[in-house]
């Protein structure tokens, strides 16, 4: 399979216009004729539907949520990237291009984060004339911070939750086209297959998750939106929703699925308690801007952490790394974490735990200082780990918090199926092998307002007004009919482990060997585990419930079973990528300091493996596609 | 490690909008302090599923407070004991061996029960459905910064735009009343200067929709800030009247 | 934008009304009670003013008809907002409790209906009993050549009896608590903002209500303990 990324030619910054100048448009009489599902309302979704919507397009939204305002973008906290350039510190489009491709450590295409540089700006405009109530400065003007160790101020933000507030902008744009006839709006709706007649993606099928009803929907044109897959690894940040099926039953369906072993891991979360824990808590980044990272030197000191004297705190990172110190990006000072606490340095009752020390801070700025920079992070602290962060430093540990691989996608955010598109954390496109702050929300809305408005008229343009088979097409039937026996299948099996159980399994042989580190040997390992797992799954799981009423085990079922295989295609993933790239360490690719090792001459390429079914092994066959770099230089990271 | 304790539940139980609603009791010993009350509600499905019993179905999607998916009654409050928080923020250490936990739903006409502990609160959308929005076209706004907005005001409106949906505030009000969450998106939209153009039909749109669905009326209980987790204030309610009588009397 | 009447009927309206009618309720309370001390200002005061009232002729039934409007108006309202609290919440909670806090969730304000309906049956005894001397015709005399009402003697007399007057004190206890909460809440039905002036309003509600009543309920029991016809009170 020959993959053609539809990259317009010409300069760089002329793309966008060009393709824009060049595209087909359906005229505007002629858009209520065509229909558009869009699966997943977070901030990709959501915009998508409301400017699809609102350009005249018949759209049908679907979520799993009992609303679209709970779509898991709501947690984002942070910060939105933009290039305004307000803080006048020289900042620009190209800037704000080129740190992206760099952080993505140059595996994601470069004409599609520029493009994302470029339309960074729009988001902000019209997420402010939506009535974002953004930080502002005492002149009125809107306010702006650094994040994630750029050098430049470019990131907008809402308090703590500027994810929320960007996603309820993008929620009430939908609400007011559902109102207006534009939208028709169904929640609590899982997806559980799209649906593909004559080669072009023509509908789904989803479950009723009230009555567990299937049913199924046409349109001319599906986008999924569903949002990262790191539940895999059952412990993360992402919300407990969040899932790869939608992802995963289109690529069964042929969808290439692209680097999926591109996984982020935050370096600062609450580290976990104890088995019964859920769900990981991430604390903003800005914590390393004034807290320490250390550990004790001696194995197994157990004395209280205010006691242990300067000498005997190994604060590693700024040893390891004195020029940037505790402002290492997010992947390096996850590893380290993990490093030293495999070295049994780790510290609190799971010994996964690194301190994040504000003792030195809190003299040097007083109590009061800190307090306002940081109060209600520590308050949160506070509330979920029963301790004072101001008398005892807090413990952290890594979790996994974005998923960088998704579906494959051209240009124009259209997978290798025509007529399917993908948007937001779901596809893969723009942050390459590593994310940086504040990019992802930038991403989605990007997707969701301005490209796919734009590249959806390009692919309609050619499709015939009003074509409908009617969802009595014998693919619907069959699609339902497949739904329909995984879901008896799974209630039916009725064994004696319980989903959870399963999935924290899984969860473990994921994180300890497809995790932030890698070797060859345990990845061997975890593929043969997976394997294992996935047959014990579908003979000894227990399913509660019955399938017509709300079951929200049934629908973890149905999720964790897509999981056993994505595991395992990350797992493929990650093997043949012989080299450290991003967030994807592979061991035995360091320099010698102990730092990644790219190789651009062999691995510069997106990987998208395709789809050949299950047979006790996963079944998959990679297609490349070179990245090519036309106007950046490739350089290696250092953060000596 | 923590020495785990024991607590005994006392649960609804509720097939369907229109089936009985009963409680169910059980005794769990494995409780830690460490565990969310969310968790504490896994453990015990957990061991319902161990022995071939029906979990007890819970909304919830983020577990950080945030979504508002998760919003029991529990003990008679809102979200639990503590304000300011969610159900899925409360920890167990907040209890003590041997307490008994009653655990509700949220209870309003407005929300009928899906099932158990889960409700329908798709009421809040078709509220904001009615207006609470700013009508902006995509691809069409101006500069940013064009309107410089006052930094007080801007934050205040934040305060009120924090809302999640929970809609503890229904469930906490002897009323079953709306108007928290109804009068936080209106006065969050009603101070942006985004928002002023629409105010009047905004109001009345909404506070019409909201009655349409069954909401009771304020009598000013303040119950709402109280359990609201993102503890807004009443005032946003004294907004959303001030805008309904200038919007009747313009 | 809504018609008057639509947005009369409206939740935020019928919050208005109450506020509106509950504050001139307040307002009259405050002038009745200004009439009703002068019955300690001399024999004649009292009933002078009272004559004063009649005096004023058609005007008089016209404040009477606003009066009875105000009363009738804001119980119905009172009323309907109760009721609409079953209809809202059919499926009551089997454990509840306040949370405290910024609540303003008291015995007084759960009860609002309830001591609302107790003023109303109140004020139909107590019309019946003062207006209309429960069917017996006034008393009149004549004091410096004006025909005056023996409507002084009527109160004093009825207080002299203790189901009276306790009745009274009682009643008179019920609107304490109506108060506390309807004065604060009156401010807030009518768009107030909270945060410190509501505080500052919450104890001016406490004040007002205590001192208001305890200003009534001096009559009622002064009266009774003196026996009617102690040192203050001479015909
Ligand atoms: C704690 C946290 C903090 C973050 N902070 C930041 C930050 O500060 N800045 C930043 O840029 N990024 C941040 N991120 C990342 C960013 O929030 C996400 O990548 C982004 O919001 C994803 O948006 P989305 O629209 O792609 O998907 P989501 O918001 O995840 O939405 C997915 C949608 O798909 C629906 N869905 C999924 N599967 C199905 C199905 N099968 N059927 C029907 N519907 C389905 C869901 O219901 C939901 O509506 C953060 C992430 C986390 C976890
Ligand atoms: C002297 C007589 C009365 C006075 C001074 C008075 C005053 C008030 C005031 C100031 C309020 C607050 C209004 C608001 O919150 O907006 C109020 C509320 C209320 N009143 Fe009265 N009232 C009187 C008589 C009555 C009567 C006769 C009834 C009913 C039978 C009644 C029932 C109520 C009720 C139920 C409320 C609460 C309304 C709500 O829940 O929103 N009141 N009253
Ligand atoms: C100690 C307390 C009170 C005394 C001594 C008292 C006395 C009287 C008297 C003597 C009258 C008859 C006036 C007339 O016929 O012209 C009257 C009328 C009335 N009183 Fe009171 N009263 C008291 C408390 C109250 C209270 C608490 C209320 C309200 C809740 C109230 C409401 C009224 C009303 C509505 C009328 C009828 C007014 C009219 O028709 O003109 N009174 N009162
Ligand atoms: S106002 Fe508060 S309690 Fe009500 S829905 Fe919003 S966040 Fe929840
Ligand atoms: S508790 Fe209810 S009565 Fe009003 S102030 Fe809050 S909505
Ligand atoms: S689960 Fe999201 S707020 Fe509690």
């Amino acid at each position: 399979m020959k993959l053609d990324s539809k990259v317009p030619e010409g300069p760089l910054e002329e793309k966008w216009s060009e393709y824009k100048k060049n595209m087909k448009l359906v005229a505007p009489n002629n858009r209520r004729k065509y229909e558009v599902i869009i699966v997943g309302t977070g901030l990709a979704g959501g915009a998508a539907a409301a400017s699809l919507a609102e350009m005249g397009y018949k759209v049908k939204s679907f979520c799993i949520q009992d609303s679209a305002r709970r779509a898991h973008s709501i947690a984002a906290q942070g910060g939105i990237n933009a290039a305004k350039n307000y803080p006048n510190d020289g900042d620009s489009i190209y800037r704000l291009f080129y740190d992206t491709i760099k952080g993505g450590d140059y595996r994601a295409r470069e004409a599609n984060v520029y493009r994302l540089a470029e339309v960074s700006n729009n988001i902000i405009d019209q997420a402010v004339a939506q009535g974002v109530p953004f930080a502002r400065e005492y002149s009125g003007l809107l306010a702006n911070r650094s994040f994630g160790g750029a050098q430049v101020s470019r990131t907008f933000y809402a308090r703590g939750q500027t994810g929320q507030q960007l996603l309820l902008g993008a929620y009430q744009a939908m609400m007011r086209q559902v109102q207006e006839g534009g939208i028709e709006y169904y929640t609590r709706h899982e997806m559980l297959d799209v649906v593909m007649i004559d080669g072009q993606a023509r509908g789904i099928v989803t479950r009723d998750l009230v009555s567990g009803e299937i049913k199924s929907f046409e349109a001319d044109a599906v986008i999924l939106a569903t949002g990262g897959y790191g539940n895999v690894f059952y412990l993360s940040t992402n919300a407990k929703n969040s899932n790869a099926t939608a992802a995963w039953r289109a690529h069964k369906k042929g969808a290439l699925f692209a680097n999926p072993c591109y996984v982020q891991v935050h370096p600062t979360c609450i580290p976990v308690s104890g088995d019964y824990q859920s769900k990981l808590t991430l604390m903003s980044e800005s914590l390393r801007n004034d807290g320490r990272v250390w550990v004790p030197r001696k194995k197994g000191d157990d004395r209280h952490p205010n006691d242990i004297p300067e000498e005997e705190r190994y604060y590693y990172l700024e040893e390891r790394y004195p020029s940037f110190g505790n402002l290492v990006p997010r992947d390096v000072a996850s590893r380290n974490a993990k490093m030293v606490c495999d070295d049994g340095l780790g510290v609190g009752e799971t010994g996964l735990a690194v301190y994040l020390d504000f003792r030195d801070a809190i003299k040097r700025d007083g109590r009061d200082t800190i307090s306002a920079k940081y109060g209600n992070l520590f308050d949160m602290y506070a509330n979920i780990t029963g301790e004072n962060p101001y008398e005892r430093p807090m413990r952290i540990y890594p979790a996994v918090h974005y998923t960088m691989g998704g579906l494959w996608v051209d240009y124009n955010l259209m997978t290798n199926i025509p007529g399917l598109f993908s948007a937001g954390e779901a596809n893969f496109s723009d942050h390459g092998a590593n994310r940086l702050g504040a990019s992802a929300l930038m991403q989605g809305l990007s997707d969701g307002y301005f490209v796919l408005p734009a590249t959806i008229g390009n692919y309609l343009a050619d499709v015939k007004p009003g074509t409908r088979y009617g969802t009595d097409h014998e693919e619907f039937k069959k699609a339902e009919a497949e739904a329909q026996a995984e879901i008896d299948k799974l209630l039916n099996i009725k064994g004696k482990r319980t989903i959870i159980d399963f999935h924290r399994t899984l969860g473990k042989i994921v994180w300890d060997k497809i995790g932030i580190s890698r070797n060859k040997e345990g990845l061997e390992e975890a593929i043969k585990e997976i394997q294992a797992l996935r047959e014990e799954f579908w003979t000894n799981v227990f399913v509660p419930g019955d399938k017509n009423n709300y079951n929200k085990y049934l629908e973890y079922a149905f999720r964790l079973a897509d999981y056993f295989e994505l595991a395992e295609l990350m797992a493929k993933d990650a093997l043949q990528r012989e080299e450290s790239c991003g967030c994807h360490l592979r061991e035995e690719y360091q320099t010698e300091e102990g730092e990644a090792l790219r190789n651009d001459k062999d691995f510069a390429y997106v990987a998208a493996w395709e789809y050949q079914g299950v047979n006790g092994e996963l079944k998959t066959t990679m297609h490349k596609e070179d990245l090519n770099f036309e106007f950046v230089e490739l350089k290696q990271r250092s953060y000596k | 490690m923590s020495k785990d304790f024991t607590v005994h539940l006392k649960y609804w139980r509720q097939n369907g909008p229109d089936a009985k609603g009963f409680f169910e009791e059980r005794t769990l010993n494995t409780v830690n302090e460490h565990m969310s009350f969310l968790e504490m509600l896994d453990v015990l499905n957990e061991e319902l599923q161990l022995e071939g019993k029906e979990p007890v179905e819970f909304d919830y999607d983020c577990r950080e407070g945030i979504c508002g998916c998760c919003n029991l009654v529990i003990n008679g409050q809102a979200h639990g004991p503590k304000g300011g928080t969610p159900t899925c923020q409360v920890h167990m250490y907040n209890y003590k061996d041997g307490d008994t936990i009653v655990i509700e739903p949220p209870r309003a006409a407005a929300f009928p029960v899906i099932k158990d502990l889960v409700v329908d609160r798709s009421a809040f959308d078709r509220i904001i459905e009615a207006g609470g929005y700013v009508s902006v076209k995509t691809g069409s706004a101006e500069e940013a910064n064009t309107h410089p907005v006052e930094k007080h005001k801007s934050d205040t409106a934040f305060d009120y735009a924090t809302c999640i949906g929970c809609g503890a505030c229904v469930a906490a009000c002897p009323n079953a009343s709306a108007s928290l969450f109804t009068g936080a998106k209106i006065a969050h939209l009603g101070l942006m200067p985004q928002g002023e153009v629409e105010r009047s039909k905004r109001v009345v749109a909404m506070v019409d929709q909201m009655e349409a669905e069954g909401f009771g009326d304020c009598s000013n209980f303040g119950e709402c800030e109280a359990v609201c987790p993102q503890e807004i204030s009443i005032s946003a309610i004294a907004e959303m009247r001030k805008d309904y009588v200038k919007a009747v009397f313009s | 934008m809504p018609s008057f009447i639509k947005a009369l009927k409206s939740q935020v309206g019928r919050k208005y009304v109450t506020g509106i009618t509950g504050v001139f309720l307040m307002l009259f309370l405050i002038g009745h009670l200004g009439g009703n001390l002068t019955i300690f200002a001399g024999v004649h005061t009292f009933n002078n003013y009272t004559h004063h009232l009649e005096n004023l002729g058609p005007l008089l039934y016209v404040i009477e008809l606003v009066l009875a409007f105000l009363f009738i108006y804001h119980a119905v309202l009172g009323i309907s907002i109760a009721r609409n609290r079953k209809k809202a919440r059919p499926e009551s909670y089997n454990v509840y409790k306040t949370k405290g806090g910024p609540s303003h969730q008291t015995l007084a304000s759960r009860s609002m209906a309830i001591t609302g309906v107790i003023i109303l049956v109140f004020l139909v005894i107590h019309i019946w009993q003062f207006k209309f001397g429960f069917g017996e015709e006034l008393a009149r005399y004549t004091h410096e050549g004006v025909d005056l009402p023996q409507l002084r003697a009527r109160v004093i007399e009825a207080f002299t009896n203790p189901v009276s007057a306790f009745g009274y004190a009682f009643v008179l206890a019920m609107i304490i608590l109506h108060l506390s909460h309807g004065f604060w809440s009156a401010f807030t039905s009518l768009g107030m903002k909270h945060g410190e002036t509501s505080k500052k309003v919450q104890a001016a509600a406490y004040v007002f209500a205590i001192v208001l009543m305890l200003g009534f309920m001096f009559i009622p029991l002064y009266i009774f303990f003196t026996g009617g016809d102690g040192s203050l009170i001479s015909y």
